[in-house]
C-alpha cells in the first residue's frame, strides 16, 4: 500500500495524529482571532480609558490622551494588516475574496462613521453630542461588523462579542460624556480580551 | 476498492499530511505551492511527486498561472479529493471504535 515509503505502515491512531497535526499547521494560513481581538481590546481599554480619565474634570478629553489614542490606532492597524498579509500568504480563492471584501467593509463603515459625525458637527451639534454620537457610531461599526465575521466564520465568540459591543455602546450613550469613554474602555474592549480568552480556550475555528 | 479499506491514495504518510493540510484550507481556496512546501516541510521533487499521484486520482487540482511575469503554480483539494478525505477520515474512527 505504502509503494513510496516502504516498510512504514500507518496505524489508524497515527493517521488521526498527522490529520490533527495537519489541521495546526494550516491554522498558520488563517489570521489568529486571538492575537486580533487582544490587539484591538487593548487598544480600546488603553484609547478610550485615557480619553475618559484626562474628561473625568471638565468633560473634554486632554490633547495627548486624543494623540496616543489616535497613534495606538494607526499602530494596530498596520499591525493587523501585517498580520493578515503574513498569515493568508500564497493563499487564493473564495477565503481571500471574502477577506478582502470584509477588509474593506471596516474601511467604509469608519469612513460612513468619519462623514456622519463631520455632518453632525455642522449642523452644529454640541461637543458633547458629537462625542456622544462618534463613541456609539463607532460600537455600531464595530458590532455589526463582527456580527458578520460571526456569520462568515461560523464563530460564536465573534458573533457573541459583536452583540455585546453594540448593545453595551447602544446603552452606554445614556452614561453620557465622559461615562461613555469609559464603557467603551471596559465593556467594549474589556469584551474583546474576554473574547480573545474565550477564541484561545476553544483553539482556531476550522481545527 | 472495497468499502471497509482504506484508501491506499491517502493511507501514506506524506500524502496524508498533503490532503489533510489542503482539506483544512476553506471550500474552494487554493495555495501556492512553495507555501504548501513550506507547511509541509517537504522538498519541492517530493511534493511535486506526491501531489502528482493524487492528481492522477483527480483528488487535487494544480493550476498553472502568471503572477505578473513570474509563473505561479496553485494547488487545491477537489470536492472529489474532499469527499475521499472525509471518507477516509470516517473509515479511520470506525476502524478505531471497533478495536477498542
Amino acid at each position: 500500500m505504502d509503494d513510496d515509503e516502504p516498510g512504514t505502515a500507518l496505524a489508524p491512531h497515527d493517521a488521526l495524529a498527522i490529520i490533527a497535526g495537519q489541521r495546526a499547521v494550516a491554522a498558520r494560513t488563517y489570521p489568529s482571532a486571538t492575537l486580533l481581538f487582544g490587539l484591538w481590546g487593548t487598544v480600546w481599554l488603553l484609547g478610550y480609558g485615557l480619553l475618559w480619565l484626562t474628561s473625568l474634570d471638565d468633560d473634554t478629553p486632554a490633547v495627548w490622551a486624543a494623540v496616543v489614542a489616535a497613534v495606538a490606532t494607526i499602530v494596530a492597524m498596520v499591525t493587523t494588516a501585517w498580520h493578515m498579509v503574513v498569515r493568508t500568504h500564497g493563499i487564493r480563492g473564495r477565503s481571500a475574496l471574502q477577506g478582502a471584501m470584509y477588509g474593506w467593509a471596516w474601511f467604509v463603515g469608519f469612513l460612513a462613521q468619519g462623514v456622519i459625525v463631520s455632518a453632525l458637527a455642522n449642523a452644529g451639534a454640541t461637543p458633547v453630542v458629537i462625542s456622544l454620537a462618534a463613541n456609539a457610531m463607532a460600537t455600531m461599526v464595530v458590532g455589526l461588523l463582527y456580527l458578520a465575521g460571526g456569520v462568515l466564520w461560523e464563530s460564536y465568540p465573534m458573533y457573541g462579542l459583536g452583540a455585546w459591543v453594540l448593545l453595551t455602546g447602544a446603552f452606554g450613550s445614556f452614561a453620557g460624556i465622559p461615562g461613555s469613554y469609559a464603557v467603551l474602555a471596559f465593556a467594549g474592549g474589556g469584551g474583546m480580551l474576554a473574547a480573545a480568552v474565550v477564541v484561545k480556550v476553544c483553539g482556531p475555528r476550522r481545527a | 476498492m472495497p468499502d471497509d479499506e482504506l484508501d491506499p491514495v491517502i493511507h501514506a504518510q506524506a500524502r496524508l499530511r498533503v490532503v489533510a493540510t489542503l482539506a483544512a484550507l476553506g471550500e474552494g481556496d487554493r495555495i501556492a505551492f512553495p507555501r504548501l512546501r513550506r507547511l509541509l516541510d517537504m522538498t519541492a521533487g517530493n511534493l511535486s511527486t506526491h501531489l502528482r499521484r493524487l492528481e492522477e486520482a483527480d483528488y487535487v487540482m494544480i493550476t498553472k498561472t502568471y503572477e505578473g511575469r513570474s509563473p505561479a503554480t496553485y494547488v487545491a483539494l477537489t470536492p472529489t479529493g474532499r469527499l475521499a478525505f472525509d471518507r477516509y477520515s470516517r473509515r479511520l474512527l470506525d476502524l478505531l471504535g471497533s478495536a477498542r
